[in-house]
């Protein structure tokens, strides 16, 4: 039996429908992140998977209870909100207990549960501060504990990195990512953040326009988009054109497999990373640009026999001009038809 | 003069207008009224100055009796119009989806003076109002001496009930306007970390709102303590509040008691000031914590 089930959701806010159709399955223990771009309807179905949004048709079954009927406060699941949503007025230690304490816990209890959430958190020093003496980070760290310290059956995590800086992101990602690992909670992310998703989740869902379009593990959804929506929303992708002819798709770049699609004219999916300039040989190529990003650079290259065909590709090399020729093959085992 | 300079002064140029007046009818009414008050009046031939008004105003079991009488009606009338406005103010941001008659009539009771409201009272609550005469025609009273004396009275009830008419809606609209503001977040915070609405109302709403209720509950306290008109219009003729007091000396024809009211018209001032300063204390003390509500952290 899965830990959540979202069955057939559709939600609408005046007459606009935001999600269309949704169905997930999401297992015990697992990480799955929603991803989309903004205005996807992403954080709306999060609210309603929590209860704080009401769905117009369709239901959420947390551990094979339907939720319909059940309020907010009773579902246990718990969301950490994108600001984090301290309460300005208590002390950090207050805010942890927050839930405890409207479950009427023993005061002992409590004060042990919280020191502990303190410690994993790594924030004891913190826990007579008041939310605004806090930097984003501890911010979103007592943000976590208040959630985790009542050992939800679901925990809910809305943008949670999306207000730290690039280095204070990377470590939460780790210590978030670490944390739902060793106390095995099942997890919701949502995002617009592709890296991110991918980092941390065993299993994402691409919500595009209100619908799902692929619930997929992430190497899947980044190397086998099922759809060309999915495909661009990822980015860094190549289409070339060709046919298929019995399971075998053809174009300049040569054959390639294409078991179970029907014959006829289809494009083949290459991301920037599945080129490769190869010395050793391939197709002839000239490159037009290149952008250096860092860790690898993106060429813009044009087929010598197809001067209308572009591609780009990422390589480690830095060193190839514009202008000059290279030979570009396909990384094997890479391609996706579509 | 540079203009980093200038820019800085302006706001202070543009104020100079308020604070002429301010200077000339409060500043200098209230000079005046210290100068007096140690009993220097050459106009009356009183040259000695000293505090001995004073001394025998405390000493004085009348003006002790009203000075208690008076805190007595301005923090029971405050207390009950701020627990009463906050308590609209809930149920207005309830109704926000409904008719907006909420959002109008309980601001009415603003609008109308003081002294219509004293009138008001005194024929709706008096031994021969209206609430008397329906009793009376239901034959639950047999005489207009069967109905409580809510005006005029000795408790002050009908003081009372005329603040709390005027300062009620007050309270609303100012913790309405703050609730509206506040960041609704804050309340799924606490229903999704399993609070109920009680705990929700009580542990996270109405502390966030405690700056605005405390001030608010401070100017209506202010206000009934050194308001003049109502306790006139509605009191007992055995107790007089503090700014009754200080007209009735005023107003003596023995010189000697001007001063003693000029006394306790400073009285009433300092009491008034201080509440201010706590006011401002209390206010610094809860921002420091960052609990002016509304953003959210």
């Amino acid at each position: 039996m899965s830990k959540v089930r979202i069955e057939n959701i559709h939600k609408s806010f005046g007459g606009n429908p935001v999600l269309k159709d949704i169905s997930i399955d999401i297992d015990e223990g697992e990480l799955v992140s929603i991803l989309g771009p903004s205005g996807c309807g992403k954080t709306t179905l999060l609210r309603l998977v929590a209860g704080l949004e009401t769905a117009d048709s369709g239901s959420v079954f947390i551990d094979g209870r339907c939720c319909d009927d059940i309020p907010a406060r009773k579902r246990g699941a718990v969301i950490v909100f994108q600001d984090y949503g301290l309460f300005p007025h208590m002390t950090v230690t207050a805010n942890i207990e927050f839930g405890l304490v409207a479950r009427k816990e023993n005061r002992a209890l409590r004060a042990k549960k919280t020191a502990h959430m303190l410690d994993i958190m790594q924030i004891s020093d913190k826990a007579s501060c008041y939310p605004h003496e806090l930097s984003g980070g501890q911010k979103q760290r007592v943000a976590l504990a208040r959630a985790c310290v009542l050992e939800p059956s679901l925990l809910l995590l809305d943008e949670p990195f999306s207000n730290l800086d690039t280095n204070l992101k990377d470590a939460m990602r780790e210590f978030v990512s670490d944390l739902q690992r060793d106390l095995g909670i099942t997890t919701v992310l949502v995002t617009h953040d592709k890296e991110e998703a991918f980092m941390l989740s065993q299993r994402v869902a691409v919500i595009l326009d209100g619908c799902l379009r692929q619930f997929d593990t992430p190497r899947q959804i980044y190397a086998r988009p099922r759809s060309i929506q999915v495909a661009d929303f990822i980015g860094e992708a190549n289409y070339i054109s060709g046919t298929v002819l019995s399971g075998t798709f053809s174009c300049f770049l040569g054959n390639f497999d294409a078991s179970g699609r029907p014959d006829g004219s289809a494009r083949l999916m290459l991301r920037y990373d599945h080129l490769i300039a190869d010395p050793d040989g391939g197709v002839p190529c000239q490159i037009l640009e290149k952008k250096f990003r860092g860790r690898t650079t993106t060429y813009r290259v044009v087929t010598k026999h197809d001067p209308i065909t572009e591609m780009y590709l990422n390589s480690p090399i830095d060193t190839l001009q514009p202008g000059s020729s290279v030979f570009v093959s396909v990384s094997a085992g890479s391609e996706c038809v579509l | 003069m540079n203009k980093r300079r200038l820019s800085k002064i302006t706001p202070y140029i543009l104020i100079l207008p308020f604070l002429c007046m301010m200077s000339f009818v409060f500043a200098g009414g209230l000079l005046q009224a210290v100068v007096q008050s140690t009993g220097y009046m050459p106009v009356f031939g009183m040259y000695d100055v000293s505090l001995r008004y004073y001394v025998q105003l405390f000493s004085n079991a009348r003006f002790m009796s009203s000075l208690w009488y008076t805190f007595y009606i301005a923090f029971v009338s405050a207390a009950l119009s701020v627990s009463l406005g906050v308590l609209i103010a809930f149920a207005v941001d309830k109704s926000r989806s409904g008719e907006s008659l909420s959002y109008t009539l309980y601001k009415v009771p603003i609008i109308i003076p003081h002294i219509v409201v004293a009138i008001l009272v005194i024929q709706i609550f008096f031994q021969t109002g209206i609430i008397s005469r329906i009793l009376f025609a239901l034959n639950i009273i047999q005489d207009a001496t069967d109905f409580p004396l809510l005006i005029y009275d000795r408790g002050g009830i009908g003081i009372m009930l005329a603040y709390l008419y005027k300062q009620a809606p007050f309270v609303t609209l100012t913790v309405f306007t703050v609730l509206k503001g506040l960041n609704k977040k804050y309340v799924q915070v606490a229903q999704n970390l399993g609070a109920n609405s009680f705990q929700t109302v009580f542990r996270v709403t109405l502390p966030l709102l405690a700056p605005t209720i405390l001030s608010t509950f401070l100017i209506t306290f202010a206000f009934a303590f050194g308001a003049f008109e109502i306790p006139f219009l509605l009191r007992s003729p055995a107790r007089l509040t503090l700014p009754i007091l200080a007209y009735f000396d005023y107003r003596s024809p023995v010189l000697a008691h001007m001063p003693a009211a000029m006394a306790t018209s400073v009285t009433i001032s300092v009491i008034s000031l201080s509440f201010i300063v706590v006011y401002m204390w209390l206010l610094r003390a809860m921002t420091r914590r960052g609990m002016e509500g509304g953003g959210f952290l």
